[in-house]
């Protein structure tokens, strides 16, 4: 029973995989020459889907709904700095998933480096800054969470140390992530300096109330003397935050990096980083935006920080750019690299189809919230296709998948799932996200929105169909002989790909556990 | 007591001085203690508010700020090492084998 558990257990997602990162150091201090990669490999899966389990067992149980409807309330942590509510419990979700992919496709991809517990333990810290991530509740959680999945991702990118385009990535990954972060923090000390609090509830009461706030035993009171809020400095933060959280979704202006490092990074790495970490970025941004800087009292205050107008402009241009220089590349990873900016230009919506009021905001949010799921496990996938091809020494460009189809038809059958379903295709769940976020943006008559969604996910078909008339229809040019089928990157592969299918009869229930979670914030 | 005006402006000053230092510098290294410089302008911040706001917050922050800001130079000195070893310079802009 939930509601017997004290509550610091509701982050027993979070602890689960950080309670495996811990066991995977201490097996390589016990044995550090180990390349047991079935011993090391196990524990991170067995350790992410507990952190699945726990995740699921939560959100069903009624975890983040009041005990008034039938639920059992919200775990509050540390004087409101964390909270588990529903939205955090959909993140956890999408993260373990994620991460339970990842760490078993990576069980085959890494089986011969050396350093593997370091990688699975890595993979798993990363993974606990994420899910602390969904449940951060102030920005000073925030910002140790978000450098939590940061700074292991950079060393991750960074794996295969002796090859070049790897090292390459992880430089430039690293790079722009220590100015987004110290963007961010100067972001956070501007909205410190104008609020007075940190904790998410607090800035909205010093913004509706616009008074200085502070925090006193846990409540958030106004401050003596109730010294007004400096609206200009509080907007130079607003935009400060939206730079750092850019960053960590791979919009424009700060997708520069997403390319070079989804490119050099191991595959797997690159899946776990374009599903799992973008999702975090995102919980950060909606959590953020719909309750720290509370639209509606941003507008009534007359001093123009309507947020998404920002956001309206990132997500038409972060579509446009990733869309179109996706269509114009040469390799399948740096294809998927930029669809992966595209992608994160549509969830983007979530946060743009709003009007000045805040109407609509519980629709796109959630719109948003379903397609990370569903692109969790199809960009996942595709992914993790593309570290079977790399396992199987086939080259990185489209040719190079001339006739893999007659080869090995169970993975490319997968494949093409996925790409069609990233193109929006009824084929999975990706065709009713996208049609969720279409319906969100006419909701509140955003046509500029709308348009560039069609737009751009027509223009996606050309580019996915590349690869799968590759696989299927084209010859194959040079001999290519496929030794070996390697089981753990099949079942992840094909365990993508049949929850990609099965959200088309489930995405009715996952829209309306967005929705449901998104209206309880 | 100073206003706070000035201690912002100290602090966006020393913001502006480590972007400056990122966009201009080629060496890694020199890279590092820009973006040093841009996290050490929001210390300043949080612990001028701190005073100003007389609550704990932002000092509290200032030192989770310098404990994230030093495992983050852990990380990147092992990135510019390997970096070393594979280009056999530290400059930035040599490090070019993917195009966009």
């Amino acid at each position: 029973m939930v509601h017997q558990l004290p509550s610091w257990a509701g982050l027993a997602p979070a602890l689960a995989l950080a309670a495996t990162a811990l066991v995977l150091l201490l097996v390589d201090s016990v044995d550090p020459d180990t390349t047991n990669t079935s011993l090391l490999g196990g524990v991170s899966v067995v350790g992410s889907l507990a952190s699945l389990a726990f995740a699921v067992w939560f959100i069903f149980g009624g975890t983040g709904i009041p005990t008034s409807e039938g639920g059992v309330g919200t775990p509050v942590l540390f004087n409101g700095q964390l909270v588990v509510d529903q939205m955090a419990l959909f993140f956890m979700i999408i993260v373990a998933s994620v991460t339970a992919l990842v760490t078993l496709a990576s069980t085959d991809y890494v089986e011969n480096h050396a350093y593997q517990a370091e990688f699975y333990a890595l993979v798993l810290l990363a993974a606990t800054g994420m899910s602390v991530l969904s449940a951060a509740n102030s920005l000073a959680t925030a910002f140790v969470a978000l450098e939590l999945v940061s700074l292991p991702s950079y060393a991750l990118v960074a794996f295969l140390k002796k090859n070049r385009g790897s090292v390459e990535a992880g430089l430039k990954y690293f790079l722009i992530g220590a100015v987004s972060s110290a963007v961010f923090a100067y972001g956070i000390s501007l909205v410190y300096a104008a609020t007075g609090v940190l904790r998410f509830d607090g800035v909205a009461t010093a913004i509706e109330s616009g008074t200085v706030q502070t925090v006193v035993d846990g409540t958030v009171q106004a401050q003596a003397g109730s010294p007004a809020v400096p609206m200009s400095v509080l907007g130079v933060g607003i935009m400060m935050v939206i730079g750092g959280v850019a960053f960590k979704i791979a919009a424009v202006p700060f997708q520069f990096w997403a390319p070079e490092a989804y490119e050099g990074a191991p595959a797997p790495i690159s899946a776990f980083l374009s599903s799992a970490s973008k999702a975090a970025g995102f919980v950060l941004a909606f959590r953020t935006f719909a309750v720290a800087f509370p639209i509606e009292s941003l507008v009534s205050s007359g001093e123009a920080l309507n947020w998404f107008v920002v956001f309206q402009v990132l997500a038409i241009a972060t579509m446009f750019v990733g869309n179109f220089a996706a269509a114009t590349q040469e390799k399948v990873k740096r294809m998927m690299a930029y669809s992966s900016v595209g992608h994160a230009g549509y969830i983007l919506i979530g946060l743009a189809a709003l009007s000045a009021t805040g109407d609509g905001m519980a629709l796109s949010m959630s719109a948003g919230m379903a397609h990370l799921l569903v692109y969790g496990f199809m960009n996942t996938g595709a992914f993790l296709f593309i570290a079977l091809a790399e396992y199987w020494g086939v080259g990185r460009r489209f040719e190079d998948y001339n006739g893999l189809g007659r080869q090995a038809p169970l993975a490319c059958a997968a494949m093409t799932v996925f790409l069609f379903s990233l193109a929006g295709l009824p084929i999975g769940g990706g065709f009713f996200s996208k049609f969720y976020l279409f319906s969100a943006t006419l909701d509140v008559g955003a046509w500029s929105l709308a348009a560039a969604l069609v737009i751009n996910s027509a223009l996606s078909l050309f580019y996915y169909s590349r690869v799968v008339k590759a696989m299927w229809i084209e010859e194959p040019t040079g001999d290519r002989s496929i030794e070996s089928y390697p089981t753990g990157l099949y079942t992840a592969i094909v365990s993508a790909a049949v929850v990609t299918v099965l959200l088309i009869p489930g995405f009715d229930y996952v829209s309306s556990l967005a929705f449901r979670a998104v209206e309880l914030l | 007591m100073i206003p706070a005006e000035l201690y912002l402006l100290l602090s966006a000053a020393l913001f502006c001085i480590g972007l400056f230092g990122i966009l201009t510098r080629r060496n890694a290294l020199v890279f590092l203690m820009s973006v040093e410089l841009m996290l050490n302008a929001a210390n300043i911040n949080f612990v001028a508010f701190s005073l100003q706001h007389g609550n704990l917050t932002g000092q509290v922050f200032a030192l989770f700020g310098m404990a994230l800001a030093a495992a983050e130079v852990a990380i990147g000195i092992g990135i510019i090492l390997v970096l070393y070893r594979n280009f056999s310079d530290v400059d930035v802009t040599k490090a070019t084998t993917m195009r966009w």
